[in-house]
Formats: C-alpha cells, sequence, structure tokens
C-alpha cells in the first residue's frame, strides 16, 4: 500500500498519536535494553513481559466485571519478578536462569488461564492487543505515563549514570569502589518492570522483549563508549519503532510483529558492516 | 606514616599540587601505628559452598606497613583481600578496617580502599573507555549521584600519567593488552586516593621493566603518603621493603612473620622448593604441549 494513500485516510491526530506511541516506547525500551544487554540479563527481561502479560490478562479479566486497568495489574506481576528474583534464587540455591525459566512458563500459563476466563468479545480485542500490541487502544493518559515513564528513565540514568557504569563494567570492581551494586541491579531490575509493563499495549506482550534487546545489540555492533551506546540505541529503537507501525499500516501486520521485523532487520544490517565482528575475524585469523 | 590526600596526590603526581586540598592535611594529625586492619577468627565462605574458604584468620596490620602474602593456589589469598574490603560476607568471627566493622560499614570502608583484582581479561568488544575505567575507583569518593568534577578528571588523568597510560585515554579497555589493562586497573585503584590498598597480582602481567616501575610508584605511596599495601604476588619475589610476609595455605594463615625471619623460616623454605617444583613441572607439561 502507497505510504501517501495511507497517510491520506488516517487523521492528523491518529497520525501524531501513532509516532508519539512508538517513538516513546522505542525510547524507553532501548535505553533499558543497555542495562538488559550489558549485564546480560535478557532471560529476565524475557520473563518480565510474560509476567507483565500474566498481570495484563488478570487485569483483563477483573475489568470484565469492574472498572479497572490492565496497566497495574501488568505492572504489579512485573515488579513482582523484580522484587522475588533475587530472594528466591538465594533461597532455592538455584541459578537465577532456572528461576527465570519456572517464573515464565508460570506467567504464561497463568496468562492463558486468565484469558480463558474471558468473555469472548474482550477475548478478540483486548487480549489481543496485549499479545501483539497496538497503538490504536491508547488514550491519552497511557502516553502521559509513558512519557513520564521516560522522563523518569532518562533523569535516573543521567544522574547515576557514573554508578550504573560501574556496575555493567564489573561487579566486584563497582563493590570494591564503594558502589552499593545491589541497590543500583535492583533500580535496574525495578525501570525494566516498569517499562515493560507501559509499553505492553504498544509492543505486546510476546515481542516487547525484542524491542529492549535488538537496538543495543545494533548499536553494540559499532560503538566502543558507553555514553554513545545511552545515546544511540533510543535513536535505533524509535526508527525501528516508527519504521514497525509503517510496515505495520502497509502490510496489515501486528504492529508489534512488524517493529519486531524492522529492529531484526536492522541488527542482522549491523551485524554485517560490524567492525567489531570484522576485527574479531581478524584477530581469529592471525 | 599516616595518610593524607594531599600527600598522596603528590607522591602519585607531582603535577597535581596545583589542585590539592589543604582541608585534607589535618588526616596527618592521625598515629602511625594504629592498627589499620583488624581480623579476629574471620571464616568466610562462598555462596552456595559449604567448606569455608579461609578460615579462623587472625591478623593485624599497622598503617603504612608493607605485607606481602603469599601461597599455593587455592590457599585463600585472594578471599582473604574480599574478605579485608568487605566484598564477601564473614561466617564467624570479625573483620575490622580504620576501626569500623566491614558487616556494618562495608559501603564507606571501600570507599577508603583501592582493590586491583586478580586478572581482568577483557573481551575486545567491551563499550568500556579507559578513562572511564579509572574514574570508576574514585566514584565511591565523588559520593552517588553527585557529579564528575573538573579535578576529578584531573586526577584520572595524573592516576593514568603515574602508571605510563596517559597516552590511551579514550582508548576502549578491550582493545588493550593484558598488561596496559592491568596499569588501567592500578591507575583506577589510585584515583580513589586509597588508604589502603589491596593488590591481588598486580604484577602478573607486566614486563621486568614495568613491574620495577610500578613497584617503585607503590613504594612512593607507601613512603610519603604512608599507603598500607596488601599484596598477593608470585611474580616480585619479597622485595626488601616489606614489612610482613604472610603464608597462607588451605585457607589458614601458616605463618606470618617480618620479612628477615619469614625468608630464613623452613615454612618459607618449603613453599619456594614447592613453586619451583609446580613451576618446572608446568613448564615441562607446556613444552611436550607444544611438541
Amino acid at each position: 500500500m502507497d505510504l501517501l494513500f495511507l497517510f491520506s485516510r488516517l487523521s492528523l491526530q491518529l497520525l501524531f498519536k501513532v509516532i508519539l506511541g512508538a517513538t516513546l516506547a522505542g525510547m524507553a525500551c532501548s535505553l533499558i535494553g543497555v542495562f538488559v544487554v550489558h549485564l546480560k540479563i535478557t532471560a529476565i527481561g524475557f520473563s518480565m513481559s510474560h509476567a507483565a502479560f500474566a498481570g495484563a490478562a488478570l487485569g483483563l479479566l477483573i475489568n470484565s466485571y469492574l472498572s479497572f486497568d490492565p496497566l497495574i495489574s501488568a505492572s504489579i506481576f512485573a515488579i513482582a519478578v523484580a522484587l522475588l528474583l533475587g530472594p528466591m534464587s538465594e533461597k532455592t540455591r538455584l541459578n537465577p536462569n532456572v528461576v527465570l525459566g519456572i517464573i515464565f512458563t508460570l506467567s504464561l500459563a497463568l496468562g492463558f488461564i486468565f484469558l480463558s476466563f474471558l468473555p469472548s468479545g474482550v477475548v478478540s480485542s483486548e487480549a489481543v492487543q496485549i499479545l501483539w500490541g497496538s497503538v490504536f487502544g491508547l488514550d491519552w493518559l497511557d502516553f502521559l505515563l509513558l512519557g513520564l515513564v521516560n522522563l523518569a528513565i532518562v533523569a535516573i540514568i543521567i544522574i547515576f549514570y557514573k554508578e550504573f557504569l560501574a556496575t555493567m563494567f564489573h561487579r566486584k570492581v563497582a563493590l570494591a569502589a564503594g558502589i552499593n551494586v545491589s541497590f543500583f541491579n535492583f533500580l535496574i531490575l525495578f525501570l525494566t518492570a516498569l517499562t515493560v509493563s507501559f509499553t505492553l499495549k504498544i509492543v505486546g506482550a510476546l515481542l516487547v522483549y525484542a524491542l529492549i534487546v535488538n537496538p543495543t545489540s545494533t548499536v553494540y555492533q559499532f560503538a566502543y563508549d558507553t555514553k554513545k551506546i545511552f545515546i544511540f540505541s533510543p535513536v535505533v529503537g524509535i526508527i525501528s519503532a516508527i519504521g514497525g507501525v509503517l510496515l505495520s499500516f502497509m502490510t496489515n501486520f501486528p504492529i508489534g510483529s512488524s517493529i519486531i521485523i524492522v529492529s531484526s532487520i536492522i541488527f542482522v544490517v549491523s551485524v554485517i558492516f560490524s567492525p567489531k565482528k570484522r576485527r574479531g575475524i581478524v584477530q581469529q585469523h592471525q | 606514616m599516616s595518610f593524607s590526600s594531599n600527600t598522596f596526590l603528590q607522591a602519585l603526581n607531582p603535577k597535581l599540587s596545583e589542585i590539592l586540598n589543604p582541608r585534607a592535611e589535618k588526616a596527618l594529625q592521625e598515629g602511625s601505628t594504629d592498627e589499620i586492619i583488624v581480623l579476629d577468627s574471620a571464616t568466610t565462605v562462598y555462596e552456595g559452598e559449604r567448606i569455608p574458604t579461609i578460615q579462623d584468620i587472625s591478623l593485624r596490620v599497622k598503617k603504612g606497613e608493607i605485607l606481602f602474602i603469599i601461597g599455593p593456589n587455592g590457599a585463600g589469598k585472594t578471599t582473604l583481600l574480599e574478605t579485608i574490603c568487605g566484598i564477601l560476607p564473614l561466617r564467624e568471627g570479625s573483620v575490622e578496617v580504620f576501626g569500623l566493622s566491614t558487616k556494618k560499614y562495608g559501603h564507606q570502608i571501600r570507599k577508603r580502599i583501592g582493590y586491583v583484582i586478580q586478572e581482568m581479561d577483557f573481551d575486545p568488544s567491551e563499550p568500556f573507555l579507559v578513562k572511564d575505567v579509572v574514574l570508576i575507583g574514585r566514584i565511591g569518593l565523588i559520593g552517588v549521584g553527585k557529579r564528575v568534577t573538573k579535578r576529578d578528571w584531573e586526577i584520572v588523568r595524573a592516576s593514568l600519567e603515574a602508571v605510563g597510560m596517559e597516552a590511551f585515554w579514550g582508548r576502549p579497555i578491550g582493545k588493550l593488552s593484558a598488561g596496559q589493562q592491568q596499569k588501567v586497573m592500578i591507575a583506577s585503584a589510585l584515583a580513589g586516593e586509597p588508604e589502603v590498598l589491596l593488590l591481588d597480582e598486580p604484577f602478573a602481567n607486566l614486563d621486568i621493566n614495568a613491574r620495577h616501575d610500578i613497584y617503585q610508584l607503590l613504594l612512593k605511596l607507601n613512603r610519603e603518603a604512608g599507603v598500607t599495601i596488601l599484596c598477593v604476588s608470585h611474580n616480585l619475589g619479597i622485595p626488601p621493603e616489606t614489612d610482613k610476609v604472610i603464608l597462607m595455605q588451605n585457607g589458614r594463615i601458616i605463618m606470618n612473620s617480618e620479612r628477615e625471619k619469614a625468608l630464613t623460616s623452613p615454612l618459607y623454605k618449603a613453599f619456594i622448593e614447592l613453586s619451583q617444583a609446580e613451576k618446572g613441572v608446568y613448564n615441562a607439561a607446556k613444552t611436550a604441549q607444544e611438541k
């Protein structure tokens, strides 16, 4: 479908909403992605997004009887993962990835159980939106909240940049420098939970994880400076999100899927042209 | 010799004399024979392990002393350093540094300690610049959420100059050689103006000249700024300036003597013979593998 034709069919307000929603989601997810990718806690992002999905499904169930915003229960579930992960791993003496695997499958199971109890009309609209994402169901309050989440993330990164830098560099070195690593790790988990919950409606529970990981992984192919990764990851995230929305309009694919397709293509291209990869090959041959 | 921020910075790099903080001079009033590190029957167990890595360790270190900690692999040398700076929780006993318990005041203590951890092998794609890595060593001193000032960057630069790495200021750490990375980590520990330096194999990747230069720098910081030094090393022998030699085995201190006594003790001789035998076996295995 021709983009100009498409835009002529959309009202200016709707177009603005679409672009704004994609920009805010792309920015928040990719900023959080810098932590998630560097600390190699991608499994946490994955489990958290599915916990948020279970929470949102429960919220929808409650909403079908009482007036209730599923975003609240989605946030509670995602934050619960952030709160439970550390103590659960310590108490059970299990590798955190094992605990995350259990949380992930349990969340998925709970989510589908909650969805199965929804009246059929709700399942076909809102539930699908939570699973696959859409910007059409967003109201201005959603945009405001997502905007505030973005502001909070940016402010926290600016204020505690050096502490995050140390935490991401090396746990033991950061501890030795007198940094409360546990606090900053929890702050990262908390911000991840918040981001996942608030972008759920746009990108969808099953795919929000990829918007967290892909943009940062793309920038990693070129950058050697953490500051540059923090600056350029949101740029790639926003491009991926807007590109995905346009792809969705042209193809009628779900928005979440389209965003992930675009961000994955950008990532593959970045890997092909990555100077780091080329150097790695040279080193191996030497 | 007691610790003073000003004398530390002057010893680290004379160029810093222009930005020294006059208020720090009051630290010089403190006595020079105070016990700065006190371990009483300290036992540490790694998370998930049952057998203690170090057991029933009692140790007293005075301000300005230089201690060399030696022992075979797995003796508990690194664990001892991590216990002193409070990174590892104690199972039994107590550890006090600067008169503060590591259990309660770990973060505050670590702000006054420089710790160079054992061999770090950075991935060449690591997105961390040398200047940022050195700054990390100073973060505790700057304060949580506080802005990095021009003075902080000057001290970061001076620390890099002191170890001869100023030319690598904006380079990614992963692209440096192991020896250069080692020097950056030493600069990072120095940037925090530490009163105590815990060095875990700081000379492991350095060539003979670099070992000499870094050791002379450490000695200068000890002599002029009163920095207490605890060093785990296999690469330097026991330098004449060493006050005490600690020999560890199976998580326990089996010898804690002044240098002269230690060098003539049968335990030390046995350890050296064992190390040389181990080295011989290692070299023979390496040669066989190469063939």
